[in-house]
């Protein structure tokens, strides 16, 4: 049995470590570790509650907007504000231009280099030397991987007429939006959302389709668990009723969708560098205190479960719990879900785009409160993504997030079940282990984001840092951090 | 790329003159152009969001390069990128370190530098089976770079990360390596500034830094002071076009940036057009204690 370390997995965002067991030529055990924290939860607290949308914004500069809707939904709840239609149109439409641009991200920029080669220069090449079936057409995606640069350019550009600039668009406010609906914006957004549209159709999606029919071995590789699980987003309604796609849980593989109870929401630290007595709270009383080194512990991120079972979440997720994809959960599943979705949202923007009453209002005034609690559930382009606020004497008391890739990424919970990445993985066949790209493929296929996955930390004084590195076929542990300082906590070391 | 002396001449036009180059950087530009290999840049990511990153793409461009940056910028050899390389794990590290050994390289740095616990928040990188701080990693390379260019506010002083209390100890690059660093604050970083300090140190000319290290020639003038709407009346809420935001909590007469200038986004939009009040981004004390008043409204 060879044990892979690979640190760090890049064309993602953020700091991932995967480490897989292989044997006879296939993944037997895998571990999934965020290696970046920052402490968010710490940093907004005692800070106004307008904050919110700015400061969390810089959990992620791939999905801030995600976040700036989710920090403003969440407001707009603890106020008891409600915002002018044009408001929520606006809010949906920056949103849903950046959906686009990280979609096209991803497929082009972050996961097809697993499967051709790049233009001949750095940093694309040198790569690793695994079987390229789609020589013949490299040079066309070659000339695509470029032209989808200036795609993705175009969407935040687009983005920006309303958005005000991106990332970390401002405009996002509790009662409303700040970028009022100028004709010359409404058509100049329409004007390149049209050119995007082309270019998914066009481009985009076929090449997805290209990619799968190339690599069909991949429709069966990388299901994971197969429970799926939306928040929901883009909300069509003032209420949130109605959404462009709907909130549900496909459980088990199967048809049948379900509802999500928001209080069945844990997250739990069994295998993670946290106190154990903060086990399996819901964020709306959760509680961060980190302890390491942990005899289990190998992961920054907790582990966020639904009545216990790790859910996937992300564009499979939505579209599959709102009938608009039909297929298997598995790597060329998700790619093609997320293209088809950023499809659909595309073409969705046109209609909302024709609702906006110009000249209409984009922000209401409303009281604030000294003390409020809320949350606010939306979807960032990698799945669901919630926002817990409690405001104290005016101030931000605590701010709690889980983000899609926390749920993605995790670690594995109480009960020893795996995470969704670490669970798809499970059966990945692996040619050489020198060069796994397979392991790169399905992680690939989550489009994760670390930054977000691991943001919310409050490391105490005396929290010692457990390193886990290894050769093949051997396992090293040591503590770097506790031997500099002179503590060792149980761990052993050669 | 290859682009020939003329072509390029015929490229710089007005923006040679912009751009602030002489006949001896022309010069210096053709032996440049004629080389196979174009400067390497190793870009690292620490404690960081990668908004810069993502913000850096959006001035790239597959068309033909409109403008002597974008031949300048086309040239360099960027050797190492997490988002954007090819290889991954250790082969990744091996690249940046055959090139970091072997050859001249400009460092960038996006994200801040976390020192608590010995900087274990963040790793740069598993080695034969070590973990590498990413402390470690910046102090080592920083050592031997040529040049070392902080993209964004984080990598200046810290951002958001560093923000009271700083749970985990983020610092700048310059004040964990005690080397200079060209400071291209922003939050994130505008593609252009940063477009504009890689080509001057492609080039080779001294970039003169204010008492923060940001070029003066980019941070010389507040946002205030080119704001359109510095006359105008003043917004008592929010939601409404073409009034001054200072009321409503407005950095822009403290922040100095040229958004008003290029605007953002290829000129689409920028913070104070869209009727949001300047955060004051590219300040060295960013976040502030504050970034909104009491309530987050206009009350």
């Amino acid at each position: 049995m060879a044990t892979i370390t690979i640190d760090p997995v890049t064309r993602l965002e953020g700091h991932l470590k995967i480490k897989v067991s292989v044997e006879n030529g296939k993944v037997v055990n895998a571990w999934a570790t965020g290696t970046l924290f920052r402490g968010f939860e710490t940093i907004l607290v005692n800070r106004p509650p307008g904050d919110a949308q700015h400061i969390t914004q810089r959990i992620c500069g791939v999905c801030p907007v995600s976040h700036g809707m989710a920090a403003a939904i969440t407001l707009d709840s603890a106020f008891g504000a409600a915002i002018p239609e044009n408001a929520r149109i606006l809010r949906n439409l920056v949103l849903g231009a950046n959906y686009i641009q990280s979609h096209i991200l991803h497929f082009y920029h972050l996961a097809v280099l697993d499967f051709i080669d790049g233009p001949p220069m750095a940093p694309w090449q040198p790569s690793w030397n695994f079987e390229k079936r789609l020589t013949d057409q490299t040079g066309t995606l070659v000339e695509h991987y470029l032209k989808a640069l200036e795609m993705r350019r175009k969407a935040h550009e687009m983005g920006a007429l309303f958005g005000g600039r991106l990332p970390h668009p401002p405009a996002y406010i509790p009662g409303g939006f700040t970028t009022t609906p100028r004709p010359e914006r409404i058509s100049k957004f329409k004007s390149d959302l049209s050119q995007l549209i082309a270019f998914i159709r066009d481009f985009y999606l076929p090449d997805v389709k290209t990619l799968a029919s190339a690599y069909p071995e991949y429709r069966s590789i990388g299901k994971g668990h197969g429970h799926l699980l939306a928040y929901g987003v883009f909300d069509l309604n003032s209420s949130g009723t109605l959404k462009e796609l709907g909130r549900g849980r496909l459980m088990n593989g199967s048809n049948t969708v379900e509802s999500v109870d928001v209080n069945a929401i844990t997250e739990q630290v069994s295998y993670s560098w946290y106190a154990d007595n903060t086990n399996n709270l819901n964020p709306s009383s959760g509680s961060t205190v980190p302890k390491y080194p942990k005899g289990k512990g190998y992961s920054w991120l907790k582990a966020p479960r639904y009545q216990g079972a790790p859910c996937e979440v992300g564009p499979l997720a939505r579209m599959m719990v709102n009938g608009s994809y039909t297929g298997a959960i598995s790597v060329m599943d998700r790619h093609l879900a997320r293209a088809d979705e950023a499809l659909k949202i595309a073409q969705a923007m046109l209609h909302w785009i024709d609702q906006i009453n110009a000249g209409g209002a984009v922000y209401a005034r409303h009281t604030v409160p000294t003390s409020a609690t809320s949350f606010g559930l939306t979807e960032a382009p990698r799945g669901a993504l919630g926002h817990w606020l409690k405001i104290s004497n005016g101030k931000i008391s605590r701010y709690q997030v889980i983000t899609p890739t926390c749920w993605n990424a995790s670690p594995r919970d109480s009960s020893g079940k795996r995470g969704p990445i670490e669970e798809a993985l499970i059966g990945t066949p692996v040619q050489n282990i020198d060069e796994p790209i397979e392991v790169l493929r399905v992680i690939h296929s989550f489009d994760p984001c670390l930054s977000c996955a691991v943001h919310v930390m409050r490391p105490g004084e005396d929290a010692k840092i457990f390193a886990l590195g290894h050769d093949h076929g051997e396992e090293r542990e040591h503590s770097r951090a506790a031997r500099e300082e002179g503590h060792f906590h149980g761990v052993s070391e050669t | 790329m290859n682009v020939t002396r003329r072509e390029f001449l015929k490229l710089c036009g007005v923006s040679a003159v912009a751009m602030g180059l002489s006949a001896t950087d022309l010069v210096r530009l053709e032996d440049l152009l004629a080389s196979p290999n174009g400067p390497t840049v190793i870009w690292l990511q620490g404690s960081a969001c990668t908004g810069c990153s993502v913000s850096f793409l959006n001035r790239i461009s597959a068309s033909a390069p409109q403008t002597a940056a974008e031949v300048l910028t086309d040239s360099i050899n960027l050797i190492y990128h997490p988002n954007l390389m090819a290889l991954a794990g250790q082969d990744a590290v091996e690249e940046l370190k055959k090139a970091s050994t072997n050859t001249k390289f400009l460092l960038a740095v996006e994200g801040g530098v976390p020192s608590k616990f010995s900087g274990s928040t963040c790793w740069a990188w598993n080695y034969n089976g070590t973990d590498v701080t990413f402390l470690r990693a910046v102090r080592d390379l920083a050592a031997r770079a040529a040049g070392i260019l902080c993209i964004g506010t984080c990598a200046s002083w810290g951002g958001i990360p560093g923000a009271y209390p700083n749970p985990t100890a983020v610092k700048g690059v310059k004040a964990v390596t005690g080397k200079t660093t060209i400071n291209i604050a922003g939050c994130p970083a505008h593609p252009d500034w940063v477009a504009w300090a890689v080509v001057q140190l492609i080039l080779g000319n001294s970039i003169s830094l204010d008492s923060y290290g940001r070029p003066r020639a980019l941070f010389d003038r507040t946002v205030h002071d080119r704001c359109p709407r510095r006359e105008n009346e003043e917004a008592e809420t929010f939601g409404i076009d073409h009034l001054c935001l200072e009321e409503l909590g407005c950095r822009g007469p403290d922040t100095k940036a040229n958004c008003p200038v290029g605007g953002w986004n290829g000129g689409s939009n920028w913070c104070c057009e869209a009727n949001a009040p300047c955060i004051g981004c590219t300040d060295p004390k960013f976040p502030f204690a504050q970034l909104t008043s009491q309530e987050g409204s206009d009350d």
